[in-house]
């Protein structure tokens, strides 16, 4: 256990925020599902050399998160709506993408019109070939 | 949550700090190798002392020990007085360093009975458990080993304590890439894990910029920065400016005025900036120059590049 987790220690980002970074990218793939068990503090903090309270501190960022929770006698647990939330989550960052989209054709000098144009010729092309999932 | 926050922190005595000095004072002869130290060393937390060879890493260590005495200031491990009650700090603190005091005629089998007979507790099985972990022979005189066996030997014998607080003076510098690994693994995996607090200096920045929560960079006798690790990675970053023309003087007199900037330098048409602080406040307003500002790149510091900026503002600052 453990194997699918790692940490740049000279990157310069946190290595608590790799930490979660690392766990949610594994809900993400599936290589960690709605309830499985995640490595004991102990145990990942000897696989990959960091400090215990590191890891404490990316399990609880975690737990805040609502992805994880730790059940007494069985340890920490991925929870069963993980997929939900993350999914959430990635709506959350899709739509703020959309809005620095926007700004950078702005910023391009792109009209609204020509914007506007772009996009429902993505859209016809996606709804179109999908069917009417987005009704669903 | 509860059980994750609530992680058992050993012993410590109740006190606040692991090891706390105040202004503390010591030097040799006429030269003071520690002028005024500050150091608080959480309780559970893997601490590394850090600082230029010189700085007073290993001074501050001996007065913590009460090998020496501090010729000003106080000094508390786990809670009690290096000076007044040395004997409960040396019943309840394990040692290592680069520089042993083991009998090199004793073999290591000899050497544990040593040490359990002077010991107040002590935990054969574990140590015989470490022996392994390292391949340390019990029939090997301590002087046939290396320098860097002759450190793990003196992490196996401290540990068999059961110390609260495990004080290593550069263990690692004499082991090689496997041994330093194995090592810090144990460390971390193990010692801390069980919520002893470990207290490590090294000027191997390699060592510790994984294994450590916590550092304190250390110059000339004096804390320059202690911190939270990660949180010293949040909040110094080097940031990268490109602009569609180089800018003028004025501007960049106005970058350098912007609140959590250390210093900046051109870089052909753009600009590198050193910061620290609310990196992602000073993000904003490189981002809302009024210059026309192509690209702004946030890059995190290692921990190298902090501890350089620390030692180097220290030395400009005198």
């Amino acid at each position: 256990m453990g194997v699918w987790l790692d940490v740049d220690p000279r990157s310069g980002v946190p290595i608590y925020v790799q930490l979660v970074e690392g766990v949610r990218r594994a809900l993400e793939v599936g290589t960690l599902r709605p309830g499985e068990r995640l490595p004991t503090v102990r145990a990942l903090a000897g696989e990959l050399t960091v400090a215990p309270n590191t890891v404490v501190k990316a399990y609880n960022e975690l737990q805040r998160e609502g992805l994880i929770e730790s059940r007494a006698g069985v340890g920490t647990v991925v929870v069963g709506e993980a997929g939900e939330t993350m999914r959430r989550r990635k709506v959350e960052d899709l739509y703020g993408r959309v809005g620095v989209l926007v700004r950078d054709a702005a910023g391009l000098g792109i009209t609204e019109e020509d914007l506007r144009e772009r996009f429902d010729r993505e859209l016809g092309r996606t709804f179109k070939t999908v069917g009417n999932r987005g009704e669903a | 949550m509860e059980e994750l926050a609530n992680r058992e922190v050993a012993g410590s005595g109740g006190a606040d700090a692991a090891i706390e000095t105040r202004g503390l004072v010591a030097g040799y002869g006429r030269r003071e190798a520690v002028r005024g130290l500050d150091l608080t060393v959480p309780p559970g937390s893997v601490y590394g002392f850090l600082g230029p060879n010189g700085a007073g890493k290993t001074t501050t260590i001996k007065t913590l020990l009460g090998f020496r005495k501090p010729d000003g200031g106080s000094a508390k491990v786990l809670g009690y007085d290096v000076v007044g009650e040395s004997l409960e700090v040396r019943a309840r603190v394990g040692f290592a360093s680069e520089v042993d005091s083991l009998y090199g005629g004793m073999t290591v089998r000899r050497l544990c009975r040593f040490c359990r007979d002077v010991g107040r507790t002590w935990d054969q099985a574990l140590v015989d458990r470490y022996l392994g972990v390292f391949g340390l022979r019990e029939d090997v005189k301590a002087r046939k080993l290396s320098r860097g066996q002759r450190v793990q030997l003196q992490l196996c014998l401290a540990l068999g304590s059961e110390p609260e607080l495990l004080i290593l003076d550069e263990p690692t510098s004499g082991l090689d890439p496997l041994a330093r690994h194995a090592f810090l693994k144990v460390l971390v995996g193990d010692v801390a894990a069980e919520g002893r607090t470990v207290f490590f200096s090294t000027h191997i920045l390699s060592d510790i910029e994984a294994v450590a929560d916590t550092i304190g960079i250390i110059k000339d006798g004096r804390m320059l920065v202690s911190d939270d690790l990660d949180h010293l990675r949040e909040t110094h970053k080097t940031f990268r400016m490109a602009y569609a023309e180089a800018p003028p003087e004025e501007e960049m007199r106005a970058l350098r005025e912007l609140p959590g900037v250390r210093s900046l330098e051109r870089e052909g048409r753009g600009v590198r900036l050193r910061v620290r602080g609310d990196t992602e406040a000073v993000y904003r307003a490189l981002e809302a120059r009024p210059y026309e500002v192509r690209d702004v790149d946030g890059i995190g510091m290692s921990l190298e590049d902090i501890f350089i900026a620390y030692v180097e503002e220290a030395e400009g600052g005198r």
